[in-house]
């Protein structure tokens, strides 16, 4: 699911648009409502929306700037881009002082060690979730049905990204069982688990080698994806369980694993033998379709405490070499060929920019 | 590993009791022989176990002048060695599978990546788990009062190393538990790793188990284990007053932190030092080195702590050391 910042930006203006029609005459609204498409694509300013929605609309630009257009940029174009990134997001900040999706960006930028940053979404995590509840109880007096819910939940997203963030900052500077807890409060916050704090939480449990920890996370939020409930286990919960079986030494069982997942995601074999890193988000984990071999990738890059752990003379780490030599076994080898071929060519700048 | 002294004590164990001596006619063999072991060697075991104790004096010899090359001499050195020594091995253990050290070292010798050493180490476990002294028969209730048992020791302690570097916690941690139920005091310093183990894994429960069994007699792994664990826990004053206890009961333990020094392979076991003296907290640093990684501001953060930085600087200034 995660969160998708054009959607969310498309949304927020929506629900503003048709409280106002509240009250007009019920064929007019509807009349009015179809030009909302529109005017959100095209004369954005003609629609009613308040600083913070403004607000948010320069966050959802950064957003896909820093996340979706940079990773695939370089040199100068980077610069640029980055400085655009940034200058939208101090706007964002000045026209609403509590955008805390545009302050938690802008400080990711800033800090430079992962603790230090760390350290700050832990220390002003209470304040964003105090100001987030005070926005949710508003819009549940201020709107009614479907409008409430939608508004409200969405009223919370700022707070559920800063702990979703956290957590994953907090396996990256090894504090494993402070990243489990942060993912708790955050399915008890939202038990459907947009901010999917299920899939940080799999990597943890597989840091401490707790299976048993990972089996209860597994049947707790088995059913919170309606696309994912009849389908095969994602692919964080796949990587976890692998990992889990690979420091067992059970060597066989992690291999089953594997091909399970090279079943499950399309391209996966390639994918693992590569095992990118990637930039995190910065807004948030990237919005890519279930199954997807974005989905693998991202994931993937998001394991990357786990391949690279331990000692290997390829520098891969342990099961990161593991994996690269089974995958090369199982993936086609025109696969990894035309990877190989993309990559060196993307490496002398041969690629388009953008997406 | 003292492999003369056990050479004696095994080769004397098995004289006096096929002889059914006193004991302190056990002591009089136990003296002749001490003085000249190899006259009364008269089984293919311990005539393994003597040529083993040679190739690892030879080994420890040829190490001396590591300090002296550069890089990659050094590389070309130790492979050399560490080939001559795996050949050696794998004759001796092929006339005598049953000399365990000997197939432990030809292991290690083997020079291979962690995960591939941890595989042959557990098919080398599974294959003698079970039979003769694999377990404690000594009455003591300790396994390593018995010289016959003190490979099997030595293999799950290899195991421990192996599974460690792996990043195969549990695995490390479940192997120094089967040492320690054999052998409580512990002679081959299993308890060491499981307390990284544990810090690793975060489980503080588990390293306060540890440590009471010891009656909170410390070392240098369990004070770094503790830092660590606390690190990771996210309690910065305790893990602050850690680091500090830790680096004023080791001594230089602040620079062997910040300035960790190249330690090679442990041929076969850990060496023995003095608790809390540098060259422990060195080993203790060495053998953390896995898990200090996975924290990747960790030594970043122990360095920002201003008194630890300087007596880190100062024992470099004392002893003449790079800082």
């Amino acid at each position: 699911m995660s969160f998708d910042p054009s959607r969310e930006d498309y949304q927020r203006l929506a629900l503003r648009f048709v409280n106002q029609l509240d009250g007009t005459d019920p064929l007019k609204a509807a009349r009015e409502f179809a030009t909302f498409g529109r005017r959100f694509a095209q004369d954005r300013d003609s629609l009613p929306q308040t600083d913070e929605d403004r607000a948010f609309h320069l966050v959802s630009l950064a957003a896909t700037i820093i996340d979706y257009d940079l990773p695939f940029s370089r040199g100068g174009t980077s610069q640029d881009l980055l400085k655009r990134g940034r200058n939208l997001l101090n706007e964002a900040v000045s026209l609403d002082p509590y955008c805390y999706d545009a302050i938690r960006m802008l400080r990711a930028a800033d800090i430079p060690s992962f603790d230090l940053y760390y350290d700050f979404l832990d220390e002003t995590a209470d304040e964003v979730g105090a100001h987030c509840q005070e926005q949710r109880d508003l819009m549940l007096a201020t709107h009614e049905g479907d409008r409430a819910v939608l508004a409200s939940k969405i009223a919370m997203y700022p707070y559920l990204r800063w702990l979703g963030m956290q957590a994953s900052k907090a396996v990256i500077c090894g504090r494993n069982r402070q990243a489990i807890r942060i993912c708790n409060r955050l399915l008890e916050l939202d038990p459907t688990d947009i901010a999917d704090a299920r899939f940080t939480a799999a990597i943890a449990y597989a840091k401490l080698e707790d299976e048993g920890g990972l089996d209860a996370l597994a049947r707790r939020t088995r059913q919170v994806s309606i696309e994912r409930a009849r389908g095969p286990e994602d692919a964080w919960m796949q990587l976890a369980r692998m990992a889990i079986r690979f420091k067992q030494y059970r060597m066989n069982d992690a291999k089953r694993q594997l091909q399970q997942l090279c079943d499950t995601y399309p391209y996966a074999a390639a994918t693992i033998f590569l095992q990118h890193e990637l930039p995190d988000g910065v807004f948030y984990r990237l919005a890519v379709p279930p199954y997807s071999e974005d989905e693998l990738i991202v994931a993937c890059s998001e394991a990357t405490v786990l391949f690279q752990e331990g000692r290997a003379r390829c520098g891969h780490g342990s099961l990161g070499t593991w994996l690269a030599e089974r995958a090369k076994e199982l993936a086609p080898k025109e696969d990894i060929d035309a990877l190989v071929a993309r990559e060196d060519s993307e490496l002398n700048g041969d690629s388009g920019e953008g997406r | 590993m003292d492999a003369r002294e056990e050479l004696v004590q095994r080769v004397a164990r098995r004289r006096g009791e096929r002889m059914g001596l006193s004991k302190s006619a056990y002591a009089e063999l136990l003296l002749a022989v001490r003085k000249n072991p190899v006259e009364f060697i008269d089984n293919r075991e311990d005539a393994t176990f003597l040529a083993l104790g040679k190739l690892l004096d030879k080994f420890a010899a040829d190490r001396q002048g590591d300090d002296l090359l550069e890089d990659d001499e050094f590389a070309i050195e130790r492979a050399k060695r560490m080939g001559k020594l795996s050949i050696a091995c794998e004759k001796i253990t092929k006339a005598c599978p049953t000399c365990v050290d000997a197939r432990v070292v030809q292991i290690i010798a083997s020079d291979r990546d962690p995960d591939v050493e941890l595989g042959m180490l557990l098919d080398l476990r599974d294959e003698i788990a079970g039979g003769p002294w694999t377990s404690d028969t000594t009455g003591t209730g300790d396994a390593w009062n018995d010289v016959f048992a003190r490979p099997w020791l030595r293999l799950l302690a290899r195991i421990q190393f192996a599974a460690l570097d792996s990043g195969r916690y549990r695995i490390c941690d479940k192997a120094g538990e089967d040492a320690l139920s054999l052998s409580p005091t512990d002679g081959v310093g299993a308890r060491r790793a499981c307390a990284l183990s544990r810090a690793r894994l975060e489980d503080e429960e588990g390293l306060n188990r540890l440590e009471a069994r010891f009656s909170h007699r410390g070392d240098s792994w369990f004070a770094l284990s503790r830092v660590i664990l606390l690190y990771k826990l996210g309690r910065m004053t305790a893990a602050r007053r850690a680091l500090r206890g830790m680096c004023s009961l080791c001594d230089g333990g602040a620079y062997a932190l910040l300035r960790p020094i190249l330690i090679d392979t442990y041929m076969p076991d850990r060496p023995q030092y003095a608790p809390y003296s540098f060259e422990e907290v060195t080993l203790a640093v060495h053998e953390a080195d896995p898990i200090i990684l996975d924290v990747p501001d960790f030594a970043l953060w122990a360095e920002r702590q201003e008194d630890i930085a300087s007596a880190g600087k100062s024992f470099a200034g004392e002893h003449g050391l790079d800082w």
